[in-house]
């Protein structure tokens, strides 16, 4: 039987802490040194998380916005628990409570899919990715380095961002609710538990399609075109979440904690040295 | 690894791509200390070789010890006493020369602080030390050739793969490296695998060579085996001052050791079954009143090796070199 049918096996299958720690250390000191990857990944969520809700808050406070005609047109679902507010209350509600909850999925799934595109298809775009694969590494620990460096991020500038959008929406929203009305219970464990979940479905996907292309660009584009129906998908049902209750929220993370890691064991499964030598 | 145990051993390795079969049943071995070059044009499984015999990629089938290991279920600790220098140098440029060797350092189990301390040892060494902490983004190809060169030789491998190590550089730099090579192998008792297409860093180098064409091996053995086994004729060259004329052609050809004669512009090329036929076909010439300029017995040399078994690989024997047998 040959080699490959026989599918060459790693004797020791304990997962190497030291081997990844070096490989997430050189990425992210990388991704510190690359403009062109750190400046996306703070603009966008400073101009969603935190420039977006410091302007409704601020127009709230003029009082010049009544939601009234707007929440007559949304189904009744949404426009219910939103119109139990007073009125000058209800922008800042329908807004920051609710219509923006969608942009904390779309971050993680930005930041993780630039960032494995980046770790797996630059690689391969450097010419450096051959000299790896003949190191005394697991191909096993590498891809849960390059995950890990993708992963860690992208949760650490939602749940920052997150933190900022908090303190801004508080702030600029005081004048009109004269109370701090973030974060609720929901907004906590969509945080904490959905984001990083669709993060890590950005990754499996975004892996997936990097090791198939020869660079960066390419990587984007396909995952764009993978990663995009998932973020109408977050856009679409975010809100809903929101409305559905403490429950279906956590089911929800659940089922997207059950894609990601479906994905992601299956991108592990395919991440083998001679795939990888074998697109060079 | 046993003292007498050979470095390299593999039997029939063969391994397909979508695109066809890039390496063809490969019988090789390499002793300890020995250059081994693996000789051919592009496209010829050079590169395929060196990547089965360090456990990166997988046979189709075929056998390998590398090391006295397995390469595709002990890799890992194979590839742990290997030292590669891939075609293209590999560095990130994001990084400096230091901190490129650091991270491999690191990945070979070195503490930081022995990696920093190693890597720069060798950067000095190979006279790189003044740009340890410059990024390598604006290095010339030699002085990327050269960190890669101190990256491959970090862990103090015993088995060295060098694909291209030449290729790019200018002939000062090219000297360099093949003399840092030779001195790999001689002075410190290294095995290296040299992937060349170059035959002169190989006729400097290799103590035996392996030629591939097509993911076929063609030849394998010293160039002197191997020219004993193409050459079954001695090539001397007559300069006589003008061609030989046709009574001297015969008179050279009746001569029971000589295979063949054949006029040429100053002379005549004579082909003869071994040096020691020199004396008396230079006697010959004098005998039938021509004048001998000049006598040069011509031992084949790697180039005619090479282009003797190219020309039996493609089965085209016009572009072997004079005096090989069709």
């Amino acid at each position: 039987m040959s080699a490959r049918r026989a599918g060459a096996a790693d004797a020791d299958e304990h997962i190497d802490w030291g081997a990844v720690r070096s490989i997430m250390r050189r990425d992210l000191m990388a991704v510190r040194r690359s403009k062109a990857v750190v400046l996306p990944m703070l603009l966008v969520p400073l101009l969603m998380l935190v420039l977006l809700p410091a302007s409704v808050g601020l127009a709230a406070n003029g009082g010049g916005l009544d939601p009234t005609r707007f929440l007559e047109m949304v189904p009744s679902t949404l426009a219910d628990p939103v119109s139990r507010y007073p009125v000058n209350e209800q922008v800042v509600i329908l807004v920051l409570g609710y219509l923006v909850a969608p942009l904390f999925l779309i971050v993680p799934l930005m930041v993780s899919a630039v960032l494995a595109g980046d770790a797996f298809a630059g690689e391969k775009e450097r010419k450096t990715l051959e000299t790896i694969l003949h190191l005394p590494v697991r191909a096993m620990d590498l891809y849960i380095g390059k995950l890990l460096v993708g992963f860690l991020p992208s949760v650490a500038v939602s749940w920052i961002g997150f933190g900022l959008f908090t303190i801004t929406a508080n702030l600029a929203a005081w004048p009109t609710m004269e109370r701090a009305f973030m974060p609720t219970k929901l907004w906590t464990m969509m945080i904490l538990w959905i984001a990083p979940g669709v993060a890590a479905v950005g990754l499996g996907v975004m892996v997936r399609v990097s090791v198939r292309v020869n660079n960066t660009q390419e990587a984007q584009q396909l995952g764009g075109a993978v990663v995009l129906p998932l973020v109408i998908l977050a856009v679409a049902q975010t809100t809903a979440l929101l409305l559905a209750g403490l429950w279906p929220t956590f089911l929800a993370g659940c089922v997207v904690w059950a894609v990601a890691i479906w994905l992601n064991v299956r991108g592990a499964r395919s991440f083998t040295r001679d795939r990888m030598a074998a697109r060079l | 690894m046993g003292a007498s145990e050979r470095v390299i051993e593999c039997e029939a390795l063969t391994r397909s791509f979508p695109s066809g079969r890039a390496l063809d049943a490969l019988t090789i071995d390499a002793e300890p200390g020995e250059v081994l070059a693996l000789l051919g044009p592009n496209g010829a499984g050079k590169t395929t070789t060196m990547r089965l015999l360090n456990g990166v990629l997988l046979p189709d089938s075929g056998t390998a010890r590398v090391l006295g290991l397995d390469p595709w279920r002990q890799g890992e600790e194979l590839r742990r006493h290997t030292g590669v220098l891939t075609e293209n140098a590999g560095l990130d440029e994001r990084f400096t020369a230091l901190e490129n060797l650091e991270f491999v350092g690191r990945l070979r189990g070195m503490s930081e602080r022995e990696a920093r301390a190693r890597g720069g040892a060798l950067l000095e060494q190979f006279e790189m030390g003044h740009r340890a902490d410059v990024k390598v983004q604006g290095f010339s190809t030699g002085q990327r050739k050269r960190v890669a060169l101190a990256r491959a030789l970090l862990h103090d491998p015993e088995l060295l793969f060098l694909d291209e190590p030449t290729s790019g550089l200018d002939p000062a730099a090219t000297r360099a490296v093949v003399d840092l090579i030779g001195s790999l192998a001689a002075e410190h008792g290294r095995t290296v695998v040299l992937c060349t297409h170059f035959l002169g860093e190989a006729g400097k180098l290799a103590n035996r060579m392996a030629v591939l064409f097509h993911g076929v091996l063609h030849a394998f053995g010293t160039p002197d085996d191997l020219a004993a086994e193409l050459w079954s004729r001695f090539e001397v060259r007559l300069d006589l001052g003008a061609p030989a004329a046709p009574p001297l052609i015969a008179a050279l050809a009746a001569l029971p050791q000589v295979h063949e004669a054949i006029a040429t512009d100053q002379g005549a090329l004579v082909f003869t079954t071994e040096r020691d036929d020199v004396p008396s076909v230079v006697a010959t010439c004098v005998a039938e009143g021509s004048p001998v300029f000049g006598v040069d017995p011509r031992d084949p040399n790697l180039e005619d090796v090479y282009f003797a078994i190219e020309a039996r690989a493609t089965g085209n024997p016009a572009e072997a070199p004079a005096g090989v047998p069709a």
